[in-house]
């Protein structure tokens, strides 16, 4: 009893380590292959130089921690094995007394000492590589993109081409692309994991990084730097075009979509409601204008994502939810979206309103600066009026990416 | 029993009386509820620190696998996002501060004194000060559940500007601020007090280079908790200011840089780092020799680096925001150092595997999780490597991959060897040995578990799962790993509830324990199980490093020396009501100050209470003075002497 109590139990957690096996190798639940080496933001899977050097440096000290793990734990299990106290030992055997050796210690300290010059050329390269665009590509070939982060969604605004987008980054492929990287709130965290490691979005600064895409393809990407209550939902999606569908993109991102000084759409699909669009034109006026710019030129003033061209984003609330319409234009994930953000992303601005400084009570109107869509009051039919109308804020010709794009 | 009488019966010449007892009678009673809330003898005040940190241990845990439990599968609702950053802070903050650290001050309130040969610590008032303190600073944290807003929801390192009024106007902040304070005040008094006890206390012969290893890693944590210490308290200070009065330290808009903030943070938070594992190393470089039946392998590198770690363990800092933007110089700096402070922890398993090479191994409870911890430690030692390269570790920081590094160093690294410290030890402490059986069971369900559940983590991390988010969705092909995740925690969590058990059910029914159960090598077992409150009924003049070794099976010249006491006989701390009392006033300070932030309460209605009864309990201790008392070696210690006395006068 006393001797097998033990080994049965300890076989049945072997058995529970080994079942467990299988699902780690590889997860049903997507396309990410063995050991989820192809999952939409592994790292095992750089589509970039920067990535690229990243897993390879990593790959590096895998080997070398690899190789030290052999040495040292081989002969650790030898140690352990060899000189345990076995049947019929002597228990009051007292062994050699050996308080080290010296040539043993320091030979140690050198040969690991130059195991870490194989890990730091490596590391020295790459850190210039992230710090500095190689001098192949000119001062034209570089897009600045500058990335502001707010909570929790991710504005890109393109500097020299003069407007801005939301949650989706689209970008050349084989052009490096210069990111400036700032945040009007709390620090959010650019990662990228395909393209590049991060970097945060610091309070107090400006913290550049570049990225480079070598072949058109869609990417996942996600804020890594805790950041409040919707850490989780603070996602984006980066696109790399060719040359000629990259120009085209931001000629119809520059386009406006709008009357000017109206909300009325100026493409209207034919499939849609006409009355129903300007029930939605109207009521974006009532409830949404004064956040949401209509202009692709200009960001809103109270922060945020500008919709000028919502119809044709890949993603709603920053990523979480796809923007997927159905043949009638109706779209549910938007319709929960618009009628209760705070289910989809807790504590988010456009359901709470925002706060006059130092207050923080959404519920006490003594607090609240600008109600938010928890005052709206909107009801199903407004909701898709509102549905309806997004879906014609877009460029005639536009395309919805997504990862089938490629 | 050892004679037990009040100070006035056995004060000798009065050269070490009080003239009076300041503010009230000091409190003489050994037993009862008096007698633990007002005691000063280390090994007592030990026993509490290790409960608490049990108690915390436990709080820490549940938080933990209610976090595993809302990763199991994706999009799940088992907890909102909110509760969920709450948990994670709270699990954080907890296990470090409240668990960890006070288990390891635990040891070093019971067992370092014993392994010098001194009868208490140099300053027992303060021991007891910092004891109250800590356990002040714990309920503190605690409460902030049952208040409106809940528990701070802001990351155990707290970067601001989330922690600025703004951003997290919630009561929980200014509970965990002044918490950590209040830890902080606790830490830095047990650091000095160890510090002036080792250097001062050692027995005659008992030489730095002859000091146990658990003994030197006391002494270098300590030195690295006064001097990380400080920068912490003067951050939380300002950002107390920047919430409470309006100051501009992380405020943006005022001109504050919140870079500041984590340069301060890290700069103990590094350090803070090694505060939790070179205990770990001392309790396994204890285990492996006595159960090697061998000398440390490499004593003094072992030392020195230890030291190094400690040294270099303050320019390491800012690896921690390597994706922060310090710029080309910074950066590359803080890689090559990180780097280099690989080696001597590399150096430490060569001479843990050295000494284990050539012994006689037995696989006791402890000696399991000492062997256990070396492999833990070396996986995490590993991956910490990769994180020195800044192009790697701009992809781990923040993932899953550093959830799994760190994990594998605090928990099979400093739990692990805590847990081989507490069956090492459990004889010495209590008298009784805990159960063989139950606890290879423990080990096993605790390694496995453990390593089903963080191993993963290395491929969901890898995979680009970033930390600190309360769900994930099915496509990103998370959901294998995280569901194994769970599992092995609650397997973990099981072998943690089964330890429990063992050690209640051990305290109360165990096996008596023999004198020397492990054949051990260090002092501390030279005194009866468990010690007598005088520790020791002599004064040993130690001849070698591994002074109980030596005289079971050394030559003669190295054998013990044992000098009785004088007529005086042993001379004994008295008890004292102050450092409770002090203790009270800064937790009710401590309240005082969270609670001004709701604006219902005016200064001077719960801070300025608090102040005065701390500045009361300051003034009373000082009037009191500093005690002492006098007791005689019990019948069966004393027949011992007089053995020797006989023997050696022979």
């Amino acid at each position: 009893m006393n001797k097998w109590l033990p080994r049965i139990w300890i076989g049945i957690l072997l058995v529970v380590m080994i079942a467990s096996i299988p699902a780690c190798l590889s997860s049903s639940a997507d396309d990410g292959g063995f050991l989820n080496l192809t999952a939409k933001q592994s790292t095992f899977d750089p589509k970039g130089p920067l990535a690229e050097q990243q897993i390879d440096t990593f790959y590096i000290t895998l080997w070398v921690t690899s190789f030290l793990f052999l040495a040292v734990g081989g002969t650790y299990l030898v140690a352990i094995i060899k000189f345990r106290v076995k049947k019929g030992d002597d228990p009051n055997e007292i062994p050699e007394q050996a308080h080290g050796h010296p040539l043993i210690e320091v030979g140690l300290v050198v040969a690991s000492s130059a195991l870490l010059i194989i890990i730091a050329i490596p590391t020295f390269s790459g850190i210039v590589l992230m710090h500095e665009i190689p001098e192949q590509y000119s001062e034209e070939d570089i897009v600045d993109v500058n990335v502001i982060g707010y909570q929790w969604w991710f504005n890109f605004e393109y500097v020299e081409d003069g407007f801005v987008s939301a949650n989706e980054l689209v970008i050349p492929a084989g052009r490096p692309v210069r990111l400036n990287l700032i945040t009007k709130d709390v620090i959010h965290s650019f990662w990228l994991p395909k393209l590049s490691g991060k970097l945060d979005l610091m309070a107090g600064q400006i913290n550049q990084m570049w990225i480079l895409a070598d072949e058109p393809g869609y990417f996942w990407g996600q804020c890594a730097e805790y950041c409040g209550d919707s850490h989780a939902y603070m996602l984006f999606r980066a696109v790399a075009l060719e040359e000629d569908a990259y120009n085209e993109w931001v000629a119809q991102q520059q386009t406006k979509t709008v009357v000017e000084k109206s909300t009325t759409p100026l493409f209207l699909s034919e499939d849609d409601d006409a009355g129903l669009v300007a029930l939605g034109a109207e009521l974006f006026q009532g409830n949404c204008l004064t956040c949401h710019s209509l202009d692709p030129a200009q960001q809103g003033a109270m922060g945020a994502p500008n919709l000028a061209h919502f119809g044709s984003r890949s993603s709603i609330g920053a990523g979480w939810l796809e923007n997927t319409w159905s043949e009638d234009g109706s779209n549910a994930d938007l319709h929960l979206w618009i009628k209760d953000p705070d289910s989809v992303k807790p504590g988010n601005n456009m359901w709470r309103g925002f706060m006059k400084a130092g207050k923080h009570d959404p519920n006490d109107p003594k607090d609240v600066m600008m109600s938010g869509l928890n005052q709206a009051d909107l009801s199903d039919s407004d909701v898709d009026a509102l549905v309806a109308y997004l879906r014609n804020l877009k460029h005639p010709d536009a395309v919805q990416f997504s990862a089938d794009t490629f | 029993m050892a004679t037990t009488a009040s100070p006035e019966q056995n004060s000798h010449d009065g050269h070490d009386e009080p003239t009076f007892d300041g503010v009230i009678t000091r409190p003489y009673k050994k037993t009862g509820l008096v007698g633990w809330l007002t005691t000063v003898d280390h090994k007592k005040i030990g026993v509490m620190y290790g409960i608490a940190a049990l108690f915390f241990l436990l709080v820490g845990g549940v938080e933990a696998l209610l976090i595993r439990i809302q990763l199991m599968g994706p999009e799940s609702d088992f907890i909102d996002a909110r509760t969920y950053n709450q948990l994670f802070t709270m699990h954080g903050t907890t296990m470090i501060f409240l668990a960890v650290m006070p288990m390891s001050a635990a040891f070093f309130n019971f067992i370092m004194p014993l392994q010098i040969g001194a009868r208490d610590v140099a300053f027992p008032r303060m021991n007891s000060l910092g004891l109250w303190t800590f356990i002040a600073g714990g309920i503190l944290l605690n409460l902030s559940w049952f208040f409106s807003e809940g528990a701070p929801a802001i990351g155990w390192f707290g970067y601001a500007p989330i922690t600025s009024n703004q951003y997290s106007p919630d009561l929980g902040t200014e509970f965990w601020i002044m918490s950590l304070q209040l830890l902080g005040i606790a830490s830095l008094v047990g650091s000095l007090n160890f510090i002036t006890t080792i250097i001062n206390m050692r027995a005659p012969g008992l030489s730095m280079m002859r000091l146990p290893v658990f003994t030197w890693m006391t002494l270098i944590t300590s030195f690295l908790l006064i001097l990380a210490l400080p920068p912490i308290a003067v951050a939380l200070a300002e950002l107390m200011f920047d919430r409470h009065f309006g100051t501009h330290f992380f405020n943006v808009a005022g001109g504050g840089r919140p870079i500041l903030w984590q340069h301060l943070f890290w700069i103990f938070g590094h350090p803070e780092v090694y505060i939790l594992i070179l205990p770990a190393m001392g309790i396994i470089s204890e285990v492996l020799p006595t159960f090697a039946r061998k000398p440390l392998f490499g004593y003094p590198l072992i030392i020195f680096s230890g030291a190094v770690i400690g040294f270099l363990g303050f320019a390491v800092w800012s690896h921690h925001m390597f994706t922060t933007g310090l710029g080309l110089v910074a950066t590359t700096a803080f890689s090559f150092l990180t780097m280099l402070i690989s080696i001597p922890t590399g150096v430490k398993i060569f001479n843990w595997i050295g000494t284990m090479w050539g012994g006689k191994i037995r696989f006791t409870v402890p000696m399991l999780f000492a062997v256990g911890f070396v492999w833990m430690f070396m996986l995490g030692g590993f991956t910490g490597i990769m994180h020195s390269s800044v192009p790697v570790d701009s992809q781990h920081q923040d993932s899953y991959f550093v959830i799994a590094h760190f994990h594998y160093v605090l928990i099979g690294g400093s739990i692990f060897a805590l847990f081989s410290g507490i069956y090492y030890w459990f004889p010495k402490i209590t008298g009784k040995m805990m159960s063989e059986m139950i606890g290879r069971i423990v080990f096993y369900t605790m390694f496995m578990g453990f390593n089903l559940a963080f191993f993963p983590m290395h491929m969901l991390g890898m995979t680009g799962m970033p930390r600190r988010t309360h769900t994930y969705k099915s496509e990103m092909g998370w959901d294998g790993a995280n569901y194994w995740s769970t599992i092995g925690a609650l397997i973990l969590g099981l072998g943690v509830a089964i330890f429990i058990i063992n050690l209640i059910y051990s305290v109360i029914k165990g096996e008596k324990a023999s004198k020397d159960p492990w054949d051990a090598r260090t002092l501390e077992w030279k005194t009866s199980n468990p010690p007598k409150e005088y520790n020791f009924a002599y004064t040993p003049v130690v001849h070698a490093r591994d002074q109980a070794w030596e005289d079971k099976h050394g030559p003669e010249e190295k054998r013990m020396v044992k000098l009785a006491p004088d007529h005086h006989g042993i001379h004994m701390p008295d008890q004292s009501w102050w450092p409770l009392v002090v203790s009270i006033g800064l937790f009710v300070l401590g309240i005082g100050v969270v609670i001004h932030a709701t604006d219902q309460f005016a200064w001077w209605q719960v801070m300025l209470p608090g102040i005065l009864l701390t500045i009361f309990g300051i003034i009373a201790w000082s009037l009191e003075g500093p005690g002492g008392y006098h007791i005689f070696p019990d019948a069966e210690d004393q027949a011992e002497l007089d053995e020797e006395a006989k023997s050696s006068s022979k």
